[in-house]
């Protein structure tokens, strides 16, 4: 048979293998600096750009969309190419890929720091923002799949599996969740509101974590892995079996993140129960990963290329089984808006796909650059290092999720909350804060040694941009579906597969949007609730744009520790015209939901400009600048209308009027500030934020039921 | 490697020991009990590690190992993989780019666990969703305070929990000095340090806006005055607090601070 020649392309895999590394000192710096920041505030140096609020949403990013989406495009382009036999089909998409990603991503290092954001957690680009990102990622996937209907090999290899349901899912994902209405150049508003935006946000976030941090990297691991370990992958039917139950069953989950929450009860249940059957299939990548490792035991001894595997697949593991005990009620009574959701979260992103990450660079790099690793020795400390670093990095996190919760729920015996003083609960934790931010440190510096060893690797070889290799062609041979295999006839069909891939993962999705949407039921109305107003509306934006939202929940559960310290639970009628909603994952500071009318306009001027006059100790950052920023009132009419496209019933031409309202009360408000002896000009940031506050929660005060 | 393990020792010390810190400084009873859950779930964690160990702590060289044999065997009962030197009879045809794939037996814990956790999911919707036998929160919400609303009607019959029927003023030192310890902490702030009033009133004079008396004044604190700023205490504040610092208030009366508010309300006078 005539072998044909062709090449691999080398140069895009470099170059998104040093964007990993480079984004991934950056996106590690800003969370150790906010991890600092958190027991010394003063550490943003009253720079508005650089408080915690601005800074959370720009870690998550970086690492999540920079770092670990670098590596997956580089593990992609890589193996891609390899077990399809074939160049990717262009060079220029590839190439497009490249720049337009890491346009992107300086475009959100820029954006969020301004303030330019959708609160939405993992999603907080702007609309703009959000159209780049759809179309460099259609140009991935049209490169991708392409690729695969082009290949010389007559199956896919289960990476290809992966890989395909990763872009079809993130591109539905993507879609569904970005749907907002522009009022502004870098300003929208979700087309969903209050329950449905939560939902919709957390269907989307849970499997951001699920078809970008897991899939991807489990693709990467059945590629990498056995060609680190060179050993036969251990069961194919194990992956036929966990794949298509994970990408089905992941999907469904994303309610655990609202448990106890005004989401009706039947998706929460849904939630939960689709985690807990969620243990087995993510478990078999687990197995299928180190049961390959089978016969090999004694080389993961002496390779830190094996051992950095091995404990990321662990790490997956242990997350794995994690994330379904923390979707037990019982259990998320406990943990949830706690510390104890970073510990695993981190004990995932660090764990399995950092280690992962430092695995598959250890080895593919001296292999691109035909050498040996420089050294073995640092690999090893960087190994021990960075292992370490996650374990004093989570276990802090988990004991001061647990020891703050109690603390939440304790009561005397007489029947009062034991710390009624949100603060108190926060400032025993510290200690726990410090040890955790330890545990960061030894994480980047294990990066650093991994640069240094990577660069000193490279200089030693030489790299090729283009590697040479020859392959048969793909013959066609007609082959007709037969009983038992099934799966085979479909890893010849690379389309076909990738739509029923789409279908596979709608199913779940589907159940729970549109009934939450369709069935009124779900949310039942509230006659009392109304629309804020314009001052509130903006001072509902400073709010997002100032990322409150990263410390402060707006969803009172309903158990009595919080009613108690709080007031009435909320409920789902509350929130429809929350667009978007802003119920919070964390609970840093205190539950604002009822803070309307629980302190004097005064009491609130006073804390943003030194949270500390009020609270003492208070790890709240300071907020000078919203005194003395003016009100942008110019945007007003837009946000009007953007709101009434959306649903929000303002009368007709209101936006003419709402500037006159929008004086009047920040008017009644300075007033009320200067009687209790501080002159405020009614136009600034301040007043429409204290206007929002104590909105907050009040529509139903008085009518409990 | 060895370096390594010490740096780990110390570590992992120092770690415990700064948890144990940590416990012991919160001491509720609820944390005992999670410590107890705690304890268990790690020694469960643990014991599931040591399991995998073993299962896969296998060596090419196992052949002289007797003593190892009973391990080979329960592992291979667990996961009825085929063994590594006979895999070549489920080495599947392909090959790609040098990967190569078994077809081992899917191991059948695994797939119990994966029928059981489905069986698991039906039966707890339908518990909660198809026969309502489970309670769903609101309900749980409300058995909760029920409860607790219980329990406190025992504790305000038993005259342990005192209210603003029951409350009579202390004169006990003791009680005095914990009055102005909360006083300094919550009320100082708006009533001053003398009482002499700042935003809120002149509490020295006989002149009350919403009554005189011990009563009157647990009432105020109990439940505030929330039209005019004064917050409601009662979820603060246990009884026994609201107790003493109304009668610390009470011994400024007639004390006539230098920068007093003027007096407001009606006057007072004791009538039983
Ligand atoms: C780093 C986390 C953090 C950020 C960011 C943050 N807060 Fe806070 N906030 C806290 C903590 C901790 C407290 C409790 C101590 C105190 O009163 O300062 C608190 C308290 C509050 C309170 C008093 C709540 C009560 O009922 O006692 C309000 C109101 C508040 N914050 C509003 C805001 C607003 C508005 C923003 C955004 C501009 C914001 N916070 C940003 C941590 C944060």
């Amino acid at each position: 048979m005539q072998v044909e020649k062709f090449s691999y392309d080398n140069l895009v895999v470099k170059q998104f293998a040093i964007a990993t590394l480079f984004w991934g000192v950056i996106g590690m710096l800003v969370g150790l600096t906010i991890a600092l920041q958190l027991y010394i505030p003063e550490l943003n140096f009253g720079i508005p750009y650089l408080t915690f609020g601005r800074l959370r949403p720009l870690h998550t990013n970086a690492v999540i969309f920079a770092f670990v989406g670098n590596m997956i495009f580089a593990g992609i382009y890589y193996s891609v190419q390899r077990v399809c036999k074939t160049r990717m089909i262009s060079d220029f998409l590839s190439k497009f890929h490249f720049w337009g990603w890491q346009f992107i991503i300086v475009a959100a290092a820029i954006t969020l720091p301004l303030g330019f954001t959708t609160s939405k957690e993992y999603a907080e680009l702007e609309w703009p923002i959000d159209i780049m990102i759809a179309v460099v990622w259609l140009a991935f996937g049209y490169n991708l799949i392409a690729t695969i209907v082009k290949r010389r090999e007559k199956h896919m290899y289960v990476a290809l599996w992966f890989y395909i349901a990763t872009f079809v899912t993130i591109t539905v994902l993507h879609v569904v969740n970005s749907l907002e209405i522009p009022a502004g150049i870098l300003k929208s508003y979700p087309i969903f509101a209050g329950v449905q935006d939560a939902l919709v946000q957390w269907w989307y976030a849970h499997n951001a974590v699920a078809f970008f941090l897991t899939t991807p990297f489990l693709g990467l691991m059945y590629y990498f892995l056995p060609k680190a370990a060179n050993r036969p992958v251990y069961s194919y039917r194990l992956s036929i079996l966990h794949f298509w139950a994970l990408i089905f069953l992941y999907i469904w989950a994303g309610p655990h993140h609202l448990l106890y929450t005004a989401l009706p009860d039947w998706a929460q249940s849904l939630g939960t129960v689709f985690s807990i059957m969620l243990i087995a299939p993510s478990w078999g990548g687990m197995l299928n990963g180190l049961l390959t490792l089978r016969g090999a035991w004694d080389r993961v001894r002496d390779n830190p290329i094996l051992k950095f595997m091995v404990v990321a697949v662990t790490a997956y593991g242990m997350s794995t089984f994690e994330g379904p005990m923390l979707s037990l009620k019982s259990v998320n009574a406990i943990t949830h808006y706690t510390d104890w959701t970073i510990g695993h979260a981190h004990l995932g992103a660090l764990g399995w796909n950092g280690l992962l990450t430092f695995g598959i660079l250890y080895w593919l790099i001296p292999v691109m650059w035909k050498t040996e690793l420089y050294s073995k020795k640092l690999a090893n400390v960087h190994f021990w290092i960075s292992t370490l670093g996650i374990v004093f990095y989570s276990i802090p996190l988990y004991w001061a999720g647990l020891t703050q919760s109690l603390m939440w729920k304790q009561f005397t015996e007489l029947g009062v909350l034991q710390y009624p003083n949100f603060l108190e609960t926060v400032l025993q934790i510290i200690p726990m804060y410090i040890l955790r931010s330890v545990g960061g440190f030894l994480f980047i510096a294990g990066i650093f040694l991994c640069v240094y060893n990577l660069v000193k690797t490279a200089k030693k070889g030489s790299f090729e941009k283009n590697e040479e290799a020859e392959a048969a062609p793909l013959i066609k041979e007609a082959d007709k579906l037969k009983r038992g295999m099934i799966h085979r006839w479909l890893e010849k069909r690379p389309i076909k597969f990738a739509l029923l891939a789409t279908v596979v993962i709608l199913i779940g999705g589907l159940v729970e949007l549109i009934p939450t949407y369709l069935v009124k039921s779900n949310i039942p109305t509230i006659e009392s609730v109304k629309p804020y107003t314009p001052l509130e509306l903006h001072g509902r934006d400073i709010y997002i744009r100032e990322g409150c939202n990263t410390c402060h929940s707006q969803m009172v559960r309903p158990f009595r520790s919080e009613t108690e310290r709080y007031g009435e639970y909320s409920k789902a009628g509350e929130f429809v015209y929350d667009h978007p909603f802003l119920w919070g994952s964390k609970r840093t500071g205190p539950d604002l939901h009822r803070q309307g009318g629980k302190y004097s306009n005064v009491w609130h001027y006073l804390h943003f400009e030194d949270p500390r006059q009020m609270s003492p100790g208070s790890i709240m950052p300071p907020y000078p600048w919203l005194l003395t920023n003016s009100l942008d009132t110019s945007s007003t009419s837009a946000k009007i209308n953007a709101m009434r496209t959306i649903g929000v019933p303002y009368g007709e031409e209101y936006e003419n009027f709402a500037n006159k309202d929008l004086m009047n009360q920040a008017n009644a408000i300075a007033d009320d500030l200067l009687n209790n002896g501080i002159p405020a000009d009614p136009d600034k940031d301040v007043i429409a934020l204290i206007a929002y506050l104590q909105r907050l929660g009040t529509d139903i005060k008085g009518n409990k039921k | 490697m060895k370096i390594n393990k010490y740096f780990f020792y110390i570590a992992t010390a120092l770690l415990l020991f700064s948890f144990h810190t940590q416990l012991f400084a919160a001491g509720d009873d609820a944390l005992d009990n999670v410590m107890k859950t705690m304890l268990i779930a790690t020694i469960i964690v643990i014991g599931i590690v040591l399991w995998l160990a073993v299962i896969y702590s296998e060596k090419n060289d196992i052949d002289g190992q007797t003593f190892k044999a009973p391990l080979i065997k329960f592992r291979q009962w667990l996961t009825k993989s085929t063994p590594v030197e006979r895999e070549q009879e489920i080495l599947l045809s392909h090959d790609y780019d040098g990967i190569k794939e078994l077809d081992n037996r899917i191991p059948p814990w695994f797939s119990a666990l994966f029928y059981g956790t489905i069986i698991w999911g039906i039966i707890y919707l339908m518990v909660f969703h198809v026969f309502d036998s489970g309670s769903v929160q609101e309900k749980e919400y409300l058995a909760e305070v029920q409860q607790a609303n219980f329990e406190k009607q025992i504790l305000i019959k038993s005259g342990v929990f005192i209210n603003e029927e029951t409350v009579t003023a202390s004169n006990d030192p003791a009680v005095l000095n914990e009055g102005k310890e909360i006083y300094t902490k919550n009320c100082l702030a708006c009533h001053g340090q003398d009482g002499g009033g700042l935003v809120g009133p002149n509490l020295t004079d006989e002149f009350w806006i919403h009554g005189g008396g011990i009563k009157n004044i647990f009432k105020v604190i109990k439940y505030g005055v929330p039209q005019k700023g004064m917050i409601s205490w009662q979820t603060q504040l246990d009884p026994n607090k609201m107790k003493a610092v109304g009668s610390y208030i009470l011994t400024f009366q007639g004390t006539k601070p230098a920068n007093g508010k003027q007096p407001e309300g009606e006057k007072w006078t004791e009538s039983n």
